[in-house]
């Protein structure tokens, strides 16, 4: 069982990467049952699992920061006890969301704990230093590695029941708070966005998009192109007139609050 | 931004030779690595530099100059892994004129967002259900054939457009920039106003800040969500909150704090069940 264990902790990994980085998608749940069968030596019941569990996490998309459960270890561990323990699909899935979702939670706040060492990599940055922002990335992809490895070997090695106990010890609303606040997290990037960029004189079309969005329901390309479309207008009336700020070439500088 | 150097120009503004096909694909497979250090502060912003580099490197020679280039492309950062290739090839034929850095942070910024939501659109939510979809009928038959044609007909197009977009839009930003060259104030200008318009749709799409509370009386049921708040302004919660962070970081409260002060607001509203 120790080498077992230890092959789908090492393809957890490599999945777990993948989700992320290189995206080939080998980390879904039809490729990892075939995977996982051939580790556990049944590879006929790890493709119906795996086929099964496929089709289950397809409707689970990430959309308006809504994170669903962790498919790699919903993958991983659902085909694992689905063939150690016999168990159908149905079964499978039942042990597997717990860990999928707790998962989710985990990962939260690891994106969250990474985010200081961002200006670790500003001062690499400021230094030209290229081979620090190289290295703070490797130890992203580590990290990772080494999370999933870990989380998908230790319940197959332990048993599904002790490690099911375990999961359930932790209270329902610090996993459901974890994903609230994964929701909510966007609005951060898009708030330093706006100390970026918002000049009073554009406060306008920052109105106009959020209303197309919240209104009207319009899609982000479409707000675009309606942006686009404004832009063109704005740039055709004034290309041809004297530049209001005189002929200092860059005097809005001055005024603007960055 | 409290940058030493005010001016957005840079130091050496000769142009640098074009990149060659090799260096483009060479940029295409580091771009892999986009989401490698993934977080909430900036998102890819430091995976997007990881890409970036050698293309950077190639361009400014004068050491000041990279290291401004590289400051600025550590700031936030995110768009759909795929196509963000696209938007390396103009980043990059525009860091290679060395156009004003304004202009390139503000094509940037235009360009992230709406790729975001065409890539989700076009590889999320369609390519992958067609292609898994049918990966996953043949293998509950027990065919092994399932998972290999399913990773086969997803990476022909995923490596397809990831390599096509890089030269594409490399060759278009070249093209664009030498049409435009004489009017960089109006392109940042422009730029300005889409990425704007962009960042006011992206709050009220992609921000999920909503009230599950109901508060009951008798038979009396209120939904604060639906019945409150979505009366008063659809999505206000998530401009209202983008709006406070926006104000504690122009304070010049650390997003760091913002962070932890965000996912304290998911646990106390998850514990009191609010939220």
């Amino acid at each position: 069982m120790l080498v077992q264990a230890l092959l789908i902790a090492l393809w957890a990994g490599i999945a777990g990467v993948d989700m992320f980085n290189g995206l080939t998608h080998i980390h879904r749940p039809i490729v990892t049952g075939l995977v996982v069968g051939i580790i556990l030596g049944d590879v006929t019941t790890g493709l119906f699992i795996g086929g099964t569990l496929e089709l289950i996490w397809m409707g689970m998309v990430p959309l308006a920061g809504a994170q669903p459960p962790n498919v790699v270890i919903g993958g991983v561990i659902g085909t694992a006890f689905g063939i150690i323990a016999g168990q159908d699909p149905a079964a499978a899935i039942g042990v597997a969301i717990p860990f999928a979702v707790a998962v989710q939670g985990l990962i939260t706040l690891f994106f969250t704990i990474f985010a200081p060492i961002m200006h670790k990599a500003d001062s690499y940055a400021l230094d030209g230093n290229y081979r620090g922002i190289e290295r703070i990335n490797y130890l992203g992809i580590t990290i990772l590695f080494v999370f999933y490895a870990l989380i998908a070997f230790l319940p197959i090695f332990f048993g599904a029941e002790k490690a099911a106990a375990f999961v359930e010890t932790v209270p329902e609303w610090i996993i459901a708070g974890l994903s609230v606040a994964g929701g909510i997290m966007p609005a951060i990037g898009f708030a330093m966005l706006l100390k970026i960029m918002m000049k009073v004189e554009y406060v306008m079309f920052f109105i106009v998009g959020f209303i197309l969005a919240a209104y009207m329901n319009l899609p982000i390309l479409a707000i675009a192109l309606i942006g686009l479309a404004i832009a063109l207008y704005d740039f055709y009336q004034n290309k041809n007139k004297p530049d209001p700020n005189g002929p200092g070439p860059r005097e809005e500088e001055i005024t603007d609050g960055i | 931004m409290e940058s030493e150097d005010k001016r957005y120009l840079y130091d050496d503004d000769t142009a640098a030779p074009d990149l060659s096909n090799k260096q483009l694909n060479h940029l295409a497979w580091r771009s892999l690595l986009l989401q490698a250090s993934f977080n909430y502060e900036r998102m890819q912003a430091a995976g997007w530099v990881y890409s970036l580099i050698p293309g950077l490197r190639h361009i400014h020679k004068n050491k000041k100059d990279l290291s401004k280039s590289m400051k600025d492309h550590m700031e936030f950062f995110n768009t759909h892994p795929f196509l963000v290739t696209f938007i390396m090839g103009i980043i990059l034929a525009m860091e290679q004129k060395k156009e004003d850095r304004e202009a390139i942070r503000g094509i940037k910024v235009a360009t992230m967002g709406p790729l975001g939501g065409i890539g989700d659109a076009l590889f999320f939510l369609t390519l992958l259900p067609i292609t898994a979809g049918i990966g996953a009928s043949l293998a509950i038959e027990g065919n092994v054939l399932g998972p290999i044609i399913f990773l086969v007909m997803f990476n022909v197009v995923h490596f397809g457009v990831r390599f096509g977009l890089m030269k594409y839009g490399y060759k278009t930003g070249v093209k664009a920039i030498a049409k435009l060259k004489e009017g960089t104030r109006h392109v940042s200008r422009a730029a300005s106003i889409v990425g704007l318009s962009v960042v006011g749709g992206l709050i009220a799409t992609y921000v999920s800040f909503d009230i599950g509370y109901k508060w009951v009386s008798g038979e009396a049921e209120l939904n604060v969500q639906t019945d409150i708040l979505d009366m008063i302004m659809p999505a206000l919660l998530p401009l209202a909150y983008t709006l406070l962070m926006y104000w504690l970081l122009k304070k010049g409260r650390s997003p760091i704090m913002l962070i932890g002060l965000t996912v304290v607001v998911g646990l106390l509203g998850a514990y009191f069940k609010i939220l």
